[in-house]
C-alpha cells in the first residue's frame, strides 16, 4: 500500500493505492481514517466515513474479475473545513448502479453495501467507464470542524508548493470543466433548434457531431427502437460505411448477434476492440480493423429508445469514465428530445393521450429537486403542483457559495409541453451561468440575453424571481423579471415587506436591466417566493385570494412562530378551502424560508 | 456452564491476515456457542468467522451468543455472516444473541434494521 499526503489552500488530501485484496482494504481505510482524525473529524463522523469507504473499496474488489484484480485500486480522501470527499478509482469491469437502492430482505446475506454508503454519506455517484470506474462519496462536516493549521504563506517553499498544486488542480479541473461546458453549450444550441422544423436525423446529426468532438471519437451510429417495435432502425451515422438496414431483434436465423442488438437485449454498454472484434457480418463490421468503441443503450426512464455507437479508429485507448458520463448525458438529452417530438407530433394530429402527457410531466418532475439543500441555521420548504398535466412553473435552489443559497422561482407563460421545455431550459441555464459575485439582477440580465431570441420567436415570456440569501450575514438580495412580489417579514411578524425590484419578464425586451433590492433577513423572519397561482386563486363568487390576504397570513404565521412545514400544509389547505373546490385552477408553486 | 476452549478452537478474526491472529474465543456449553474477543467482522474475515462458528457447533447446539463488546468495526459482509449464523440457529429452533455491541456496531445494526431480527442484550 502506498500513501501520499498533499496540502492545498482548499484542504488536505491523501492518496492511497492498494492491491485488489480485502485485507489491503482494511489497511488502506485505517490509514485514511488516521488522516481524518489528524484533520479533527469527530469520532462519529469518522465512524460513518470508515464504513462507507470500506464498503466502496470492497465493492471495487467484489466486481474486479480476473483481469481487474491485477491493477491497484486508488483511494483518494480530501478534507476541507466544510466537507470530506472520497474517490475510489478501480480498473475493473464495475457493476450496474441500481435505479433504486433499498435494503434487501432481512434474511439476505448480501446486498447492503450500497444502502450503507448512501445512508451514511450526503452524496454518492458512480461513474462507469471501460474497466475503470470511479465511486465518489462526500459528506459535509459538522460543527466540530476546526480550521486547518496555519502555514506561513510567505515562505518560498510554501509558495512553490502551492503553485505546483494549483497547476495540477487546474489541469484536472480543466478536463472535467471542458467536458461540462462543451456539453452544456451543445445542448443549449440544440435545444433552440429543436421545434424549428429540423428532422430527427438532422437534429441528431448536429448534436452527435458535437459529441464526437467532445469525447474524441471518430464516428457514430444512431439507431432507434420504435415503441412496441422489434427492430433497430437506422437514423443517422457519421459515415456511409454502416448498414442502414433495420436490425431485427432476437432473429433466430442470426448466427452471430450484432453488438447493437446485444446492447438492447442486455440493456448495458457493450464494448468492442481488438480483443473482442466486430464480426464481419455485423452491421458495423466495415470499420477499420482494430477500431474500438462502445454501444450505449439509450433510455427514457425504463423505456429503451435505441442505441448509440461511438468508435475510434486510430487509437486503442478506450473511452474514459468521464467521457462515458458525457455520452450518457447526451443520450438522455436525445431521449427527452425524441419523446418530446413524439408528443409534439401527437399534439399536431390531435391525438395527445393522457399517457403521453404523463411522459411530459415526467420531464418536468425530473427538473424539480429531489431534496432541498440544507441552509445552515434556517429552514426551507417547497411546493410545486401543476393544474394541468404539464405546467410552466418551476423552482430551484442552488448552493451559490459557501455562505449563500440562490432561490429561483419562475412561471413560463402558458401551459403544456412548450412551457415545460422552456422551464427546463431556464433552469439549466441558471445552473450553468458563472457564479462569480453575480447578483440576482445580473443573472437575470444574462438569462434574458441568452433566451431572448428563442422566447420572442415563439411569442412566449417567463416571469422569474431570484433571491440570494446569505445565511452568515442574514441578508437577502432579490431580483425580479416581472414576477409577483417576494414577501419578507421581520423577526416578530409585526411587519411584512413586499419586494418588487424593477425588471421586465424574460423574452420581452433584449436590453432590459434588472434591479436588486437588499434587505435584512432576521432570526425568526419568514421569506415567501411564489407564483401567481396563490394570490389569484378564486372562489366561486369570483373573488381572488389576493395579495393582502397572503401578506396578512404570512405575518400571523411569523408572529405565532409556526414551523415552515406547518405553514406549508396550512396555506395549501387554506387555498383549497377558499376556492371551495378540490380541483386546482392554476399552478401552485412556492418556496418558504424561515430565518 | 461454559467450557473454555480458547487456544484449542481459535480463528483469525481481527485486523490481520487469517493465519496471523488468535484473538477470537469460542466457548461451548450444552446448547450454546459463545463467541467473544472479536475485533472486527469485515469482508476479509467474515466468511472464516461464519465457517469456524458453524464448525464448532455440535448437533445439540442451537443458540449462538456473540459478544460484540470488543468489536470496533462491522461491515455489510460481517453483517452477512451474522445473518448466515442466524439462519443456522433458526433451522434448529434456536437464535443468535448479540451481546453489548459497541457504538459503531450498534449504528450499522440500526441503520440496516437488523436490530429487529437479532436479540440484542446488554449485560
Amino acid at each position: 500500500m502506498v500513501a501520499s499526503p498533499i496540502q492545498t489552500n482548499q484542504g488536505k488530501s491523501l492518496d492511497v493505492a492498494f492491491s485488489c485484496d480485502y485485507f489491503e482494504v482494511r489497511t488502506a481505510v485505517e490509514t485514511v481514517m488516521g488522516f481524518l482524525r489528524d484533520n479533527h473529524l469527530s469520532d462519529d463522523e469518522i465512524m460513518g466515513c470508515e464504513l462507507a469507504v470500506a464498503e466502496a473499496c470492497n465493492n471495487a474488489i467484489r466486481y474486479s474479475g480476473e483481469s481487474g484484480g491485477r491493477l491497484r485500486i486508488q483511494l483518494r480522501a480530501f478534507c476541507s473545513t466544510s466537507q470530506v470527499m472520497f474517490w475510489v478509482h478501480d480498473h475493473t469491469k464495475g457493476f450496474e448502479w441500481p435505479a433504486k437502492i433499498e435494503l434487501p430482505p432481512e434474511d439476505s446475506e448480501t446486498g447492503r453495501g450500497l444502502y450503507l454508503m448512501t445512508s451514511l454519506m450526503d452524496k454518492v455517484h458512480y461513474f462507469r467507464g471501460r474497466e475503470q470506474n470511479i465511486l465518489y462519496l462526500s459528506k459535509k462536516r459538522g460543527a466540530m470542524a476546526v480550521p486547518q493549521e496555519v502555514v506561513d504563506p510567505e515562505s518560498r517553499e510554501e509558495l512553490i508548493r502551492r503553485l505546483a498544486e494549483n497547476d495540477q488542480i487546474i489541469t484536472d479541473m480543466a478536463e472535467e470543466l471542458s467536458f461540462c461546458y462543451e456539453s452544456l453549450a451543445a445542448i443549449f444550441r440544440h435545444s433552440a433548434e429543436q421545434g424549428k422544423g429540423t428532422t430527427k436525423a438532422e437534429f441528431s446529426r448536429r448534436l452527435l457531431n458535437d459529441l464526437i468532438q467532445i469525447v474524441s471519437a471518430d464516428w457514430y451510429v444512431l439507431r432507434l427502437l420504435p415503441e412496441h417495435g422489434n427492430s433497430l432502425n437506422f437514423v443517422v451515422a457519421s459515415e456511409s460505411l454502416f448498414s442502414e438496414q433495420p436490425i431485427p431483434l432476437q432473429n433466430p436465423e442470426t448466427v452471430v448477434h450484432p453488438v447493437e442488438e446485444e446492447a438492447v437485449l442486455t440493456r448495458q454498454n457493450v464494448w468492442f476492440d481488438q480483443s473482442r472484434p466486430l464480426a464481419p457480418t455485423d452491421p458495423l463490421g466495415r470499420v477499420k480493423p482494430g477500431a474500438n468503441g462502445v454501444v450505449h443503450p439509450i433510455f427514457f426512464g425504463e423505456r429503451l429508445m435505441g442505441t448509440l455507437v461511438l468508435g475510434r479508429n486510430l487509437t486503442r485507448v478506450p473511452f474514459t469514465a468521464g467521457q462515458l458520463n458525457v455520452v450518457g448525458t447526451f443520450s438522455d438529452f436525445l431521449a427527452i428530445q425524441f419523446v418530446n417530438a413524439e408528443i409534439q407530433e401527437s399534439l399536431i394530429s390531435g391525438r395527445l393521450t393522457e399517457r403521453e402527457l404523463e411522459i411530459a410531466r415526467t420531464i418536468q418532475r425530473s427538473l424539480l429537486l429531489q431534496e432541498l439543500p440544507v441552509v445552515p441555521g434556517m429552514k426551507l420548504v417547497s411546493h410545486c403542483e401543476s393544474a394541468r398535466q404539464v405546467g410552466g412553473d418551476f423552482f430551484d435552489v442552488l448552493e451559490y457559495s459557501e455562505d449563500e443559497v440562490l432561490l429561483v422561482i419562475a412561471d413560463v407563460m402558458g401551459k403544456g409541453v412548450p412551457a415545460a421545455m422552456f422551464a427546463a431550459i431556464l433552469r439549466s441555464l441558471i445552473r450553468a451561468l458563472p457564479r462569480r459575485n453575480q447578483s440576482p439582477g445580473e443573472l437575470l440580465y444574462r438569462a434574458n440575453q441568452l433566451l431572448f431570441t428563442e422566447l420572442s420567436s415563439v411569442d412566449m415570456f417567463i416571469t422569474a424571481q431570484l433571491v440570494l440569501v446569505n445565511h452568515k450575514t442574514r441578508t437577502a438580495i432579490v431580483g425580479s423579471a416581472g414576477h409577483c412580489p417576494a414577501l419578507i417579514t421581520n423577526s416578530d411578524g409585526s411587519e411584512v415587506s413586499s419586494l418588487t425590484p424593477d425588471g421586465m419578464p424574460l423574452g420581452i425586451l433584449l436590453d432590459t436591466e434588472y434591479d436588486d433590492i437588499e434587505v435584512p433577513f432576521e432570526h425568526g423572519a419568514r421569506l415567501l417566493v411564489y407564483t401567481d397561482g396563490i394570490p389569484e386563486t378564486r372562489n366561486r363568487a369570483g373573488e381572488q385570494f389576493s395579495f393582502p390576504r397572503l401578506a396578512e397570513w404570512l405575518k400571523e404565521s411569523t408572529r405565532n412562530a409556526r414551523s415552515p412545514e406547518a405553514m406549508k400544509t396550512e396555506i395549501i389547505e387554506e387555498l383549497a378551502r377558499f376556492q371551495q373546490d378540490d380541483v386546482l385552477q392554476d399552478d401552485l408553486t412556492f418556496l418558504l424560508l424561515a430565518g | 456452564m461454559f467450557i473454555h476452549l480458547a487456544g484449542a478452537v481459535s480463528s483469525g478474526i481481527g485486523f490481520a491476515r487469517a493465519e496471523a491472529d488468535d484473538n477470537m474465543k469460542l466457548q461451548l456449553s450444552n446448547e450454546t456457542v459463545r463467541v467473544s474477543d472479536i475485533r472486527e467482522l469485515n469482508a476479509n474475515n467474515s466468511n472464516e468467522f461464519r465457517d469456524q462458528v458453524r464448525a464448532s457447533m455440535s448437533a445439540s447446539q442451537r443458540f449462538i451468543e456473540i459478544d460484540l463488546s470488543d468489536t470496533t468495526f462491522l461491515d455489510s459482509c460481517g453483517l452477512g455472516a451474522l445473518i448466515a449464523l442466524h439462519k443456522t440457529t433458526c433451522s434448529r429452533n434456536g437464535l443468535v444473541r448479540l451481546l453489548n455491541p459497541t457504538p459503531p456496531v450498534q449504528q450499522i445494526l440500526e441503520l440496516t434494521r437488523m436490530h429487529r431480527i437479532f436479540e440484542v442484550v446488554r449485560r
